[in-house]
């Protein structure tokens, strides 16, 4: 808790769990309880009972649980004030100090930059909406796709979903993107965490498997035609209302920023050769995949939105550490972070810390 | 048995069958039985024909109970003649039958059958959906034959109103008057007759039956349904049962369960036999946000009017802790899709709250249907729910495509070193979560927006939710146990036994209240408590009570205490709420601020006044003050039949709120508290220790030293809530043993308590010298 935080005082007794009697050995319920056979330690219930294999600490001691008098959603924890804001230019700096290793280090920093990218753009110019207007198959505009016919509705919604939980339902277009880049990153331990989900709900695995079909056959069907593909990445993602009015706009920016990116790649690839090589040429392919066939990226959306993580890159203004975007950051702030950006590529390029450090290589 | 002893009338059921069979309209198939009854009518065989009629019983007698099959059941319930009331069938009760046969269960049945005649207990597990617990009891109806061996057939249900809908429901569908065949018994309504043979009840109230029936030996077959809710009362039924199984090999055992954890249920009754139906439910696809959420009811408000925006048509299920975050959630939302509808083209949405202290009326509305567009063509219109976790399980909302859950519930838990039992804001379980889910697959495929992460969902939530006998004070149900003739506490086989010091922490209390002696024997005192379906304190407080000349005060006060607070006061309106609430202020105490109101509220009725009217112009709630008004009649039925005066003091005696408060303090010497020191608002709770402030809704403005309280409340800060001055000489007086001064820990209330005896002791041997 910060200064500014909320005060909680509160007066606590000299003894507020009662250890007094808890200790108390000869309370009237603990003696009955010792002359039906009852020893301190044990469980109470049948003597070798063959459901015993389930009891747990509850059934030995009282539920125990924390308070809860704020409104933090599940999982978040309040600043305690050992956190600070602004520090996230210095992330990475900070993570190599922890040992972090530069892929993990290099993920978390596009991360970063996708959430602020995306803010950006939306800020700055807006959104466009697009309506669902079927898919291209062969040469005539289908409503639905025939796979789709059977397994449907969460198949074709599962895009717009997605974009839903990125609480920013307007910018699915550029947030698909961004997604299926931070995917490919993730590629490697996707069949994993695949698999522990499936294991996790039936219908889960219904849900999964049937997307996972569908993109197959839309795969096939994609690079039939991979000339329209274009059109095809918005129709796919179909329901949703998808933008793509920023799109050239994104484009130009992405393709900038790649250019930075492989640029960057190639450096560390001399320096890691042999462990980078394969993921690379991995990464460069996938790629070169996604940027053919746009439209299957958005199916790919459709994955268990566990990969979704900060891919949803729309969700936050970074660092603030909620999804919830933090309803209009003042612009003095995007000053600040171009200030920032400018300093963390500094921070990003070896040889300036080197320079920084003082070290010499 | 076969089918040939009632050939004849095998001839006709069998034609409707056909009938059935075809699928064709009820209309038709009564002309053409009557057609074929025509033709066939021979008047030789006369004879016949009015011995099928007056032997209508024979499609049941026909059959052997414990051997019935799927094809003879089916028989009797495609004859024309209601075989359980001998009426005709009305056609209704066909119509229900094609959808009764379209059911899950009705698949297994003969599997259901052959397991339940070659098992005494049996595990029953049925997604919902499924049809179990309507249909399940119907099948054991038919092979158990009631009417035969004249045991009946009970089904438990945890929640009355599930209770009471289920039987209507039954009673339909087997086309009988509900309350004849058919029937539920719930705690403060019996509403079965002589010839009920199935009966829907509450699991609290099988268990009082069986405090004076042990044996339980008016059923042939006892249903537990909805066994993984894990309620107090089902808990301790089944280990009841699980006892009562091994004495009476002829009572026959079904526990009804979701799937979660069959396993342990199976395990639990010694390797029963488990039969799993597969439910009717809709792939359900899971969302988690990326970064958990600042604020958990704003992160939902946004969600829900993101769909609205977004997702095709389709209702949307809300889940929020308490009555007050989700009318706030209620109004906000409200809000938003106004300006929406203004803004722009979006459908119009209805939001409906649903909490359990909502007045049925309102609850009812959340079947409505959801708004039509708002111009032809327009987007469509849909509903959102706000609701506890009373929708995660028992109310079943059709529509419902999407569900956002934060991931919070109120959870009761109880602390048996401070002996407080409260309501708090907790992580669900994961199990919960998926329930949760489960709730948006019920018409077709939905979604389920989780605002945690799935790392929190793996991390921070426990995997089952702790059945409430492990969140419970456990002195009631102690007393029970007592009643219901279990002498070994300690090994009493119980599923999930509870905490040691909880069990103390109960067999204290009650050994304080003179419910138990010291050896834990159940003394007369409490074999009477037990027979109040109230806490034990209230229970005894009310026995007491003509001790104090007040049984009648106290009747109203108990009643008055055991349903929700009837003061209102809305938001808009908080002072005026407060004024009027000081009307019936009584310095002294909220108890008697509370019987203050309730003597008002009856004078207001038998004035003739529209009481509704009048309860809403002094904001007081009409429906919490008729409900305390039924439990008082209720109650007051027990103390007649257990001949407990009913008495009071004179209005016009200066002793009159004295008596009251002192009657009071019978029950609930344990829970009083100290001040800490004069002008300071800190008390301390006696014995415990707990250092504790008086809640802001009080009426007493002047508290003295001492205190009764009515609850212990957790907040952020410690509260006592409902709280009446006493005087400390009283407590010497009226719990002796409680308040033995030497038992006490040295500290302030230790000498203050030494103070006061002296003073007593001082003033009687003055009182001795005078009279001498």
């Amino acid at each position: 808790m910060g200064l500014a935080g909320a005060k909680n005082k509160r007066k606590l007794g000299v003894d507020p769990n009662n250890t007094k009697w808890s200790r108390n050995t000869d309370s009237f319920g603990q003696k009955l309880l010792r002359a039906q056979g009852w020893e301190p330690g044990q469980y109470l219930g049948a003597k070798d009972a063959a459901h015993a294999e389930w009891h747990t600490e509850a059934n030995s001691s009282h539920i125990q649980v924390v308070l809860k008098d704020d409104m933090l959603g599940l999982g978040a924890k309040r600043n305690t004030g050992d956190e600070c804001t602004g520090l996230d230019a210095f992330q990475v700096l900070l993570g190599r100090l922890n040992g972090k290793t530069e892929d993990t280090l290099e993920s978390e920093r596009q991360k970063r930059e996708e959430v602020k990218l995306s803010h950006y753009i939306e800020r700055k110019l807006g959104t466009i909406r697009f309506v669902k207007g079927g898919w291209l198959v062969g040469d005539q505009v289908k409503e639905k796709l025939a796979e789709e016919e059977d397994g449907t509705p969460k198949n074709d919604s599962t895009p717009e979903a997605a974009t839903v939980l990125s609480e920013d339902s307007d910018k699915s277009s550029d947030s698909a993107e961004k997604k299926s880049k931070k995917r490919e990153a993730d590629r490697g331990e996707k069949p994993s965490k695949r698999g522990k989900n499936s294991k996790k709900r039936k219908t889960e695995i219904e849900a999964d498997s049937d997307s996972e079909d569908s993109r197959a056959k839309l795969k096939s069907k994609m690079s039939k035609k991979r000339k329209m593909d274009g059109d095809a990445s918005e129709a796919v993602p179909s329901a949703t209302p998808a933008s793509v009015g920023s799109d050239s706009e994104v484009e130009s920016k992405k393709a900038r920023k790649e250019k930075k990116k492989r640029e960057k790649e190639e450096k560390r690839e001399r320096k890691e050769k042999r462990r980078k090589e394969k993921t690379e040429s991995d990464d460069s392919i996938s790629r070169e995949k996604k940027r053919r066939k746009g439209g299957d990226e958005s199916v790919d959306l459709s994955e268990p939105a566990a990969s979704s993580v900060p891919a949803s890159g729309v969700s936050t203004p970074s660092g603030s550490g909620y999804s919830t975007p933090n309803a209009g950051v003042s612009s003095r702030y995007l000053s600040r972070q171009r200030f920032i950006a400018q300093k963390r590529m500094a921070f990003t390029d070896a040889t300036a810390m080197n320079q920084i450090f003082m070290i010499k290589s | 048995m076969s089918d040939s002893p009632d050939h004849t009338k095998g001839v006709k059921r069998s034609s409707s069958m056909e009938d059935d069979g075809n699928g064709t309209k009820d209309s038709k198939r009564v002309k053409t039985n009557g057609k074929a009854k025509m033709d066939n009518y021979n008047p030789y065989l006369a004879h016949q024909y009015e011995d099928s009629q007056n032997d209508f019983q024979s499609p049941l007698d026909a059959l052997e109970r414990h051997k019935t099959t799927v094809k003879q059941a089916s028989k009797a319930e495609d004859s024309d003649l209601n075989p359980w009331t001998n009426q005709p069938h009305s056609q209704q009760y066909f119509k229900i039958l094609q959808t009764r046969r379209d059911l899950p269960v009705q698949k297994q049945r003969q599997e259901f059958l052959d397991m339940y005649h070659s098992s005494q207990i049996l595990v029953f597990v049925g997604e919902t959906g499924s049809g179990k617990t309507t249909q399940i009891p119907q099948y054991v109806l038919y092979d158990e034959l009631p009417h035969k061996t004249g045991k009946l057939i009970a089904c438990t249900q945890p929640r009355r109103v599930a209770a009471m809908s289920v039987a209507q429901r039954v009673a339909n569908e087997l086309d009988v008057e509900l309350g004849e065949e058919v029937g539920y018994s719930i705690r403060f309504e019996n509403k079965t007759g002589p010839k009920t043979l199935l009966k829907y009840m509450t699991d609290g109230q099988l268990l009082r039956e069986a405090m004076h029936d042990h044996e339980m030996s008016r059923y042939s077959c006892i249903i537990l349904d909805e066994a993984h809710e894990r309620t107090l009362a089902t808990d301790i039924l089944m280990a009841l049962l699980k006892q009562i199984a091994d004495r009476r090999k002829d009572l026959k055992i079904i526990v009804m369960s979701a799937t979660l954890d069959a396993q342990k249920f199976q395990t639990y009754f010694f390797g029963a036999p488990l039969l799993a139906v597969p439910g009717r439910t809709h792939p359900v696809e899971i969302f988690y946000t990326p970064e958990p959420e600042r604020d958990y009811v704003e992160a939902s408000v946004r969600t829900v009017l993101q769909i609205h925006a977004t997702e095709p048509e389709g209702d949307i299920l809300l889940f929020l802790t308490g009555e007050e975050e989700i009318e706030d959630a209620c109004r906000r939302i409200n809000l938003e899709v106004d300006d929406m509808i203004r803004e722009s083209d979006a459908g119009p949405m209805k939001v409906y709250p649903l909490y359990g202290t909502l007045p049925p009326a309102q609850q009812q509305r959340i079947f409505d249907k959801a708004p039509e567009p708002l111009r032809k063509g327009g987007r469509p219109g849909r509903k959102c729910i706000v609701a506890t976790n009373i929708a995660e399980t028992s109310l079943t909302i059709d529509g419902i495509v999407y569900v956002v859950d934060p991931g919070f519930s109120k959870q009761k838990i109880y602390n048996p070193r401070s002996r407080v039992e409260s309501l708090l804001v907790s992580p669900i379980s994961k199990a919960s979560a998926q329930q949760r889910a489960g709730r948006a697959g019920r018409t077709r495929p939905g979604k389920c927006f989780r605002l945690y992460t799935e790392k929190a969902f793996k991390k921070e939530l426990i995997e089952q939710t702790y059945p409430e006998i492990l969140r419970s004070n456990l002195a009631n149900t102690v007393l029970e146990l007592k009643k219901l003739g279990v002498e070994d506490l300690v090994h009493f086989d119980l599923m999930d036994p509870p905490a040691p010091e909880t069990m103390m922490r109960a067999l204290e209390e009650l050994n304080y209240l003179a419910c138990l002696d010291d050896d834990g024997e159940l003394t007369r005192l409490g074999s009477l408590a037990s027979e109040f379906p109230l806490d034990p304190a209230l229970a005894v407080m009310l026995i007491s009570s003509p001790e104090f000349y007040c049984s009648n005060e106290m009747l109203s006060i108990t009643s008055l205490l055991s349903v929700p607070q009837i003061f209102v006061r809305p938001n808009n309106a908080r002072k005026r709420a407060d004024e009027m609430k000081q009307q019936f202020a009584h310095p002294d105490g909220d108890h008697l601020t509370l019987l203050n109101a309730y003597h008002a509220f009856k004078g207001a009725e038998q004035s003739g006044q529209d009481a509704k009217q009048w309860c809403h112009e002094h904001f007081l709630s009409f429906r919490h003050l008729s409900s305390a008004d039924n439990v008082r009649a209720q109650l007051r039925r027990i103390m007649e039949t257990h001949d407990i005066e009913l008495v009071s003091t004179p209005f016009q005696d200066k002793n009159y709120y004295t008596n009251i408060r002192r009657a009071l303090l019978a029950g609930f010497f344990m829970q009083v508290a100290m001040r800490e020191s004069s002008n300071s608002k800190v008390y301390k709770t006696v014995k415990d220790d707990q250092l504790v402030m008086i809640h802001p809704s009080t009426v007493v403005s002047s508290p003295y030293d001492w205190v009764v309280y009515n609850e212990f409340v957790l907040t952020t800060k410690q509260y006592v809530r409902t709280v009446t001055n006493i005087r400390p000489e009283w407590l010497l007086e009226i719990a002796p043993v409680y308040y033995d001064v030497d038992t006490f820990e040295k500290g302030e209330i230790k000498s203050a308590l030494t103070r006061v005896t002296e003073k007593v002791k001082r003033r009687q041997t003055l009182k001795g010298n005078s009279g001498r």
